[in-house]
C-alpha cells in the first residue's frame, strides 16, 4: 500500500501540499482529483523522489520509499517524454532493464505491450515518427513494462479521444484487478466518476474528500431534481424548504434537501400535467467537489 | 552492486545510441580523412624534400661514383653518361648535370655545384680509383661499399628537451585532447539538455538517482570518445610509422599513452561540468551559451600548449600545466616533449583527481536540482539548493 503521511511542500509562496494525507491499497484504481494546481503532480512526485515534501513521509508497505523499491513503480509524468530519437522497442527495452528486468525479459515485455496496443509493426520505429496518439500508447507501455506494484499516472486522460479513453481505462482496470495499485490523477471529475470506485480530492494542496465515489455522494446533505413537466404554476418549488434554483431549463434542476421525500417533490411539480422527464439524484463528483470546497 | 547496474545500463544505451546516430559516424569519417589526409600530404612534402644530385661522366666509374655520393649524403644521384667531354661541360653550363666527372680523375665544377657536392664527388671519384683498383684486386662491389663506409657508425647527436619532433607530437596530442575533449562535451551536454527538454528525464530518475544517470552517461559518451580517439592514434601511428623514411616524427606507445591517460582525466573533469550545465538550461540554443565558460578554459589551454611548439617550456605553461583544469591539454604537452618532472606530473594528476571529484560532488548535486527545473536558465545557487535526495 501507497501511503502519503501529512505531506506538505512549499514553494515560495505557494503552499503546494498542506498536510495531505491519503492511502493507495493494491489492486485499487485511485482517482487523485483536483483542480489545476491543487497539488497533484506534487503530491506524485514526491513518490519518485523527484520532490522532496518538507515534511511528512511517503511510506510503501509502511516503510519510507527507498530507490530500490522505486524499481518496482511505474510513472507516467505529466509531461510526457522519451527519447525522441531511439527505436521504440530498443526503448520499452531499456525502462524495463532500468527497473530491474533481466534483458531478454525486459525485450519480450516490451514486444507483448506494443502488440497489445497494436503497435507490432511499428518496433523498429524511433518513437519521434509515430504519430501523438502513439506516443502516448509507447509512454504508457513504458510505465508497465516491468509490471510494476504502484502505477502512477499523472493526468493519463488528457489529450485522448473517445476511444483513446476506453482503452486507457481498460488498461487500468486490467492492472488494478492484477493486484497492482493504481492511482491517476484527473482535473475532469465527470469522466473519473464513471472509471473509479473510490476518489480522492486534493483542493489547494489539501484533501477534501476521500472515499467510494457512492457514499461521497450519498453521504452529501443535497439532492438534485430535474423535471421537465407541464406545470401552469412555475413557481411551485418556492414552497419547498431550504430549495435553491440551479438551472430554470429545461429541463429545470432544483438543488433540495437530502432528507425530502422524492414522491412528494414529484407529486407537487407535476400537478395536472404532462411529464417527460424526472430525476432525483444525488450529485455528482464535480457537484460534491464543488460543494467541498465551496464554489 | 545495484548502483553499477543502473549506471551500466545507462552507460551503454549512450554508447550504443551514440554510435549509431549519424553525428558520431561522421565525426569518425571526417577526422580519419583528416589524419589519412594529413599523413599524406606530409608524406607529398617530405618527397619534395628528397634532394637530388644530378652527376654526368665521360667514361668514368659509375657505380663507385653514385654509391660514394649516395652513402655520404641523404640525396638520391641521377647519373649520366656523356660521350665527350665538350658535351658534358655544354650541357653543365646549363645547369644539368650539376657537376662532372671525366675519367676516374678528373673533377669538373660548373655554375650549379654546390660546396657539398663537390667534396662528395672528389671524395667518391679519389674512392673509386679504390674501387677499380680494388676490383681488379677480385673484391665486389658490395665489398668496397662495406670497405668505404659500412665500418662506420653514424650516429645522430639530440638534445631530448629541444627535439623538434617530440614538440611536433606533443602539439598534435594537444590538438587531439583539445578536440575530443571539447566534441565529446558537447555531446554529452546536447544529450542532457535533450533528455531535460524531452522531459524523459523525469521518467528515468524515477528508476535511476541523478548521480548514476551523470555516472553512465560520462562512462557511456566518453568510452565511445576514447575509442575514436584511439582509432585516430592507432591509424596515425601505423600511417607515421610507414612514412618514416621520409623523416616524419614518430609517433610513439608513450605519446599514446601518455595522450590516453590525460583524455580519461580531462573528460571526467569537462563531461561533468557540461553536464552540469546542460542540467541549467532548457533549451539547445542556451546550451551553448552557458557553456561558453568551459569552453574559454579549453580554448586557453589550448593556446597555452601551442606556445610549446617551438620547443620552449615558458613559465606560464610550466605553471598552468600543475592547474586544474588547465593541465589535461597543457601536462601532456610537456610530458611528451619530456619537459616536466616525475614531481611535477605526479602534482598535476592529483589536483586534476582532486578537482574532479569536488565537481563530480558538487556538480552532481546541482545536476540534479537543475535537471527537474524546466522553464528557462536555473541558476547555479537554484539548483544546487533544490536538489532532491533520496
Amino acid at each position: 500500500m501507497l501511503r502519503f503521511e501529512s505531506i506538505s511542500k512549499r514553494y515560495g509562496d505557494i503552499q503546494a501540499l498542506d498536510g495531505a494525507s491519503f492511502s493507495v491499497p493494491r489492486g485499487a484504481l485511485l482517482g487523485f482529483l483536483g483542480p489545476n494546481g491543487a497539488g497533484k503532480t506534487t503530491a506524485m512526485r514526491t513518490v519518485f523522489g523527484l520532490v522532496r515534501p518538507d515534511a511528512g513521509s511517503v511510506t510503501w508497505g509502511g516503510a519510507p520509499i527507498t530507490p530500490a523499491m522505486r524499481l518496482d513503480f511505474g510513472y507516467m509524468p505529466e509531461q510526457r517524454g522519451l527519447y525522441p530519437r531511439m527505436r521504440i522497442a530498443k526503448q520499452l527495452a531499456f525502462f524495463g532493464q532500468l527497473h530491474g528486468l533481466a534483458k531478454q525479459e525486459a525485450t519480450r515485455a516490451a514486444h507483448d505491450w506494443l502488440e497489445r496496443f497494436g503497435l507490432s509493426d511499428r518496433t523498429g520505429d524511433r518513437l519521434e515518427d509515430l504519430s501523438h496518439g502513439n506516443q502516448q500508447r509507447v509512454q504508457l507501455a513504458a510505465a508497465l513494462v516491468h509490471q510494476p506494484a504502484l502505477l502512477v499516472l499523472d493526468e493519463p486522460f488528457s489529450g485522448l479521444d473517445p476511444l483513446g479513453v476506453a482503452s486507457m481505462t481498460d488498461v487500468l482496470r486490467d492492472q488494478a484487478s492484477g493486484g497492482t495499485a493504481v492511482v491517476f490523477s484527473s482535473h475532469q471529475l465527470d469522466l473519473v466518476e464513471d472509471i473509479c470506485d473510490s476518489v480522492v480530492v486534493i483542493h489547494r494542496g489539501a484533501i477534501v474528500l476521500d472515499g467510494l465515489v457512492v457514499e461521497l455522494r450519498t453521504a452529501s446533505p443535497h439532492r438534485y431534481v430535474e423535471i421537465d413537466a407541464d406545470n401552469p404554476n412555475r413557481d411551485w418549488y418556492e414552497s419547498i424548504d431550504g430549495v435553491q434554483l440551479v438551472d430554470p431549463g429545461p429541463p429545470l434542476t432544483l438543488r433540495v434537501p437530502a432528507h425530502l421525500d422524492p414522491k412528494m417533490v414529484l407529486a407537487s411539480a407535476v400537478g395536472d400535467g404532462d411529464l417527460r422527464h424526472f430525476a432525483f439524484s444525488p450529485p455528482s463528483l464535480s457537484q460534491v467537489f464543488r460543494e467541498a470546497v465551496g464554489q | 552492486m545495484t548502483w553499477w547496474r543502473s549506471v551500466h545500463l545507462v552507460a551503454i544505451r549512450e554508447l550504443r545510441e551514440r554510435a549509431a546516430s549519424r553525428a558520431f559516424q561522421v565525426s569518425t569519417a571526417f577526422t580519419l580523412v583528416v589524419v589519412i589526409g594529413g599523413l599524406a600530404a606530409a608524406a607529398t612534402l617530405g618527397g619534395d624534400d628528397e634532394q637530388v644530385f644530378t652527376v654526368g661522366g665521360v667514361a668514368a666509374p659509375r657505380p663507385g661514383i653514385v654509391a660514394a655520393i649516395e652513402l655520404g649524403s641523404e640525396a638520391r644521384v641521377e647519373y649520366t653518361d656523356f660521350a665527350t667531354a665538350a658535351e658534358l661541360r655544354e650541357a653543365m653550363l646549363d645547369g644539368d648535370p650539376a657537376i662532372g666527372v671525366v675519367g676516374s680523375d678528373t673533377v669538373l665544377s660548373g655554375p650549379e655545384t654546390s660546396p657539398e657536392l663537390l667534396a662528395l664527388t672528389t671524395a667518391a671519384v679519389a674512392a673509386a680509383g679504390l674501387d677499380e683498383r680494388a676490383m681488379a684486386l677480385g673484391l665486389s662491389s658490395t665489398d668496397v661499399q662495406e670497405l668505404l663506409g659500412g665500418g662506420v657508425r653514424v650516429e645522430e647527436v639530440t638534445d631530448a628537451s629541444d627535439d623538434e619532433g617530440r614538440s611536433f607530437i606533443a602539439f598534435v596530442g594537444a590538438i587531439l585532447l583539445f578536440v575530443s575533449i571539447l566534441t565529446y562535451g558537447q555531446w554529452i551536454l546536447i544529450g542532457v539538455v535533450e533528455e531535460k527538454s524531452s522531459r524523459v528525464v523525469e521518467v528515468v530518475l524515477g528508476a535511476v538517482p541523478a548521480p548514476h544517470l551523470l555516472a553512465g552517461k560520462v562512462l557511456g559518451i566518453g568510452a565511445l570518445g576514447l575509442a575514436q580517439l584511439l582509432l585516430v592514434l592507432v591509424i596515425g601511428l601505423a600511417g607515421a610509422r610507414s612514412l618514416d623514411r621520409v623523416g616524419l616524427p614518430e609517433l610513439d606507445a608513450a605519446a599514446v599513452a601518455i595522450i590516453t591517460f590525460w583524455f580519461i582525466l580531462g573528460f571526467a573533469f569537462y563531461a561533468t561540468g557540461f553536464a552540469v550545465t546542460g542540467s541549467l538550461v532548457s533549451r539547445q540554443e542556451e546550451a551553448q551559451n552557458a557553456s561558453f565558460p568551459l569552453t574559454m578554459v579549453m580554448t586557453a589551454s589550448y593556446f597555452v600548449a601551442a606556445t610549446a611548439l617551438d620547443g620552449s617550456d615558458n613559465a606560464v605553461l610550466r605553471i598552468l600545466s600543475l592547474v586544474p583544469p588547465f593541465s589535461p591539454i597543457t601536462m601532456p604537452v610537456r610530458q611528451a616533449g619530456g619537459d616536466a618532472a616525475l614531481w611535477e606530473i605526479a602534482i598535476s594528476v592529483i589536483l586534476m583527481v582532486v578537482a574532479t571529484l569536488a565537481l563530480l560532488r558538487i556538480g552532481g548535486r546541482i545536476y540534479s536540482g537543475g535537471l527537474l527545473k524546466t522553464g528557462g536558465k536555473v541558476s547555479l545557487r537554484e539548483a544546487f539548493r533544490s536538489a532532491e535526495t533520496g
